[in-house]
């Protein structure tokens, strides 16, 4: 299925999901589909890491549902990391393997051994049971809530089989966001919607001196 | 209790008072003791991690969530991490408090070691990262002042443990 279709229907039935984004591709079309610059963050080049930064996020807040978007290349880099997130088990959390079959951010060269690559298969043989595959979008939109949207008790593992970006889509924006500045939005929307203090450290021993 | 033992409670007893809930860990000889006795602490959740960069996102993610936590670990695995301390702990300056064991130093029988010894104090002196080397337990408690820096900086912090206080 289309890449930026397939991300645009997620936006269109995220509700108020926290969305923790991968590497390139995963955050450019989600950035076109939603402009969210609050409830997402878009953790650029972070090279396998998005679902374990989603995985600490959706600890800390049991409370939230969080989807976490990741690239093939990304995941072909630490596999390993489904074995962590089968074992945390968090029900709030949503894996989205998005399988393109390239090195999306690196202007789509190839993934090494990817015609055999089966993500769902392995995520199986990880012992994951929530695992979910869609190729179309008919297939999508008919299997999303059952997949995604039931308040399933188990953490939730979802194989997106999408085309590779076009040489068009490849232009579409990044999201324009620094470092600092993405922390600071995501982490005040964090702050109002749970009343945390995620950025005023209280001093054990008292007033700054 | 033996000394090791102690040594594994005071510290603890430092996670626990600076409001760390959550504790990342992979394993080495050194810090075995210490990581048995966080995963039967339950002021803690334990999350065992097979690889340290899966540590740094975790914790990262924790601080995002508002929820304490710590990446404990052998010093050949914080000799993996540069790309990911420094794209996400210091790109989007969230920071990570991470305790590792200062292999490699005068006193470590492991001659495999030799590279920790040669450059681990030079790559974090190298990016930039806070360094406090606790080597006696009277000075565990600067565990929970290194991260209280780390917090109040928004700067990623690393504790050193040494052999003479954790053997």
């Amino acid at each position: 299925m289309n890449y930026v279709d397939c991300i645009r229907f997620l936006a269109k039935r995220r509700t108020d999901q926290l969305v923790i984004t991968s590497a390139g591709n995963s955050g450019q079309a989600w950035w076109a589909a939603s402009r969210d610059a609050e409830a997402s963050f878009y953790l650029d080049a972070s090279m396998s890491l998005s679902t374990m930064f989603a995985s600490g996020l959706a600890f800390a807040l049991p409370e939230f549902k969080i989807w976490s978007f990741m690239g093939d290349g990304a995941f072909c880099m630490n596999p390993g990391m489904l074995m962590v997130e089968r074992d945390m088990d968090l029900p709030n959390l949503t894996h989205f393997l998005i399988s393109n079959r390239r090195y999306g951010a690196t202007g789509n060269a190839g993934l090494p051994n990817q015609k055999r690559n089966d993500y769902a298969a392995i995520a199986r043989g990880m012992g994951l049971d929530r695992v979910f595959s869609f190729d179309s979008m008919p297939a999508l939109e008919g299997g999303f809530d059952t997949a995604v949207l039931t308040n399933a008790p188990r953490y939730t593992f979802v194989v997106l089989e999408v085309e590779p970006f076009t040489d068009a889509d490849q232009k579409l924006p990044h999201p324009p966001f620094e470092g600092p500045e993405m922390k600071y939005r995501f982490g005040r929307h964090i702050e109002r919607i749970t009343k945390r203090n995620i950025f005023g450290y209280e001093l054990k021993d008292g007033h700054p001196e | 209790m033996n000394k090791r033992a102690d040594v594994a409670k005071q510290i603890t007893e430092e996670f626990a008072s600076s409001g760390i809930k959550l504790v990342a860990t992979l394993p080495d000889n050194w810090i075995n003791p210490l990581i048995d006795t966080i995963d039967r602490d339950r002021r803690f959740t334990h999350i065992p991690v097979n690889r340290e960069e899966s540590a740094v996102a975790l914790c990262s993610g924790a601080f995002m969530g508002g929820t304490g936590s710590v990446a404990l670990m052998g010093a050949s695995g914080f000799m993996t991490l540069i790309y990911a301390i420094t794209k996400i702990n210091y790109t989007y300056e969230i920071p990570v408090f991470y305790v590792i064991t200062l292999r490699g130093a005068v006193g470590d029988p492991n001659r495999h070691h030799v590279s920790n010894g040669l450059y681990l104090r030079r790559v974090i002196d190298a990016i930039d990262m806070p360094c406090t080397i606790i080597d006696r337990p009277e000075e565990i408690p600067l565990l929970s002042r290194a991260y209280r820096h780390s917090r109040n900086f928004y700067r990623s912090t690393v504790v050193a443990l040494t052999r003479d206080l954790l053997r």
